[in-house]
């Protein structure tokens, strides 16, 4: 799942350190979502959504097939 | 309430030491149980006053530094990182299943002691038997 997370924090003028201990999560956590290396909760998104003032589905794009799973569900 | 825990641990471990170290000067001839006894209850002693100490300086220097303490309790609380946690341990477990095996192989073949083997084997099952436990009470809870 792709996200817009680093675009809207730098556009905000936030730093990475500051929305980690606004959200209550590590700085590593933040970078991971930035790199698109993990994929948050339902309730880290909605987090992180509100904290922006922004709909979820602003913050993060979910791409259909992305990780095969789509595929997988229809071949079974 | 933890501060008075960590007292306690402490404290123990030390009189548990002192204990085993008394019973090893103190006793001439020991039977089978008590040659042994000292030297278990210094293990504990040793391994409670570590547990108990080591919190009580950890608790004094996150007092000291609030700052420290939030970022520790922010890095407990993450979710990536309870779930790396658990994915490490899942791994960790999926080895240990294959450790197990083999070590039980390896007890039959240099012809153990079977109270030995058999208490491996046991041990083995209460693992998988647990394991299928949590499974089913989690689905039921999911």
């Amino acid at each position: 799942m792709k996200n817009r997370l680093e675009e809207i924090r730098k556009s905000r003028g936030i730093k990475q350190e500051e929305l980690a201990r606004d959200l209550a999560v590590s700085r590593q956590t933040i970078g991971s979502l930035e790199n698109g290396r993990y994929n948050p909760s339902i309730m880290l998104a909605f987090k992180i959504a509100r904290y922006f003032n922004m709909l979820i589905e602003d913050v993060f794009i979910y791409e259909e097939g992305q990780n095969g799973e789509v595929q997988k569900h229809e071949e079974m | 309430m933890k501060k008075c825990k960590n007292y306690l641990f402490t404290v123990g471990g030390i009189l548990l030491v002192a204990l085993g170290l008394g019973l090893v000067k103190g006793i001439s001839e020991p039977g089978e149980l008590l040659s042994v006894l000292p030297y278990v209850l210094i293990g504990i002693g040793c391994g409670s006053f570590g547990y108990g100490m080591g919190e009580l300086v950890s608790q004094r220097i996150l007092k000291n530094d609030p700052e420290l303490a939030l970022q520790k309790e922010i890095e407990a609380g993450d979710e990536r990182n309870i779930m790396l946690s658990g994915l490490a341990k899942a791994r960790a477990y999926d080895l240990m299943t294959y450790v197990f095996g083999a070590l039980m192989i390896a007890f039959a073949l240099m012809k153990v002691e079977m109270s030995a083997v058999l208490l491996l084997v046991a041990a083995y099952l209460f693992v998988e038997g647990y394991s299928i436990y949590y499974r089913i009470k989690l689905e039921k809870e999911m």
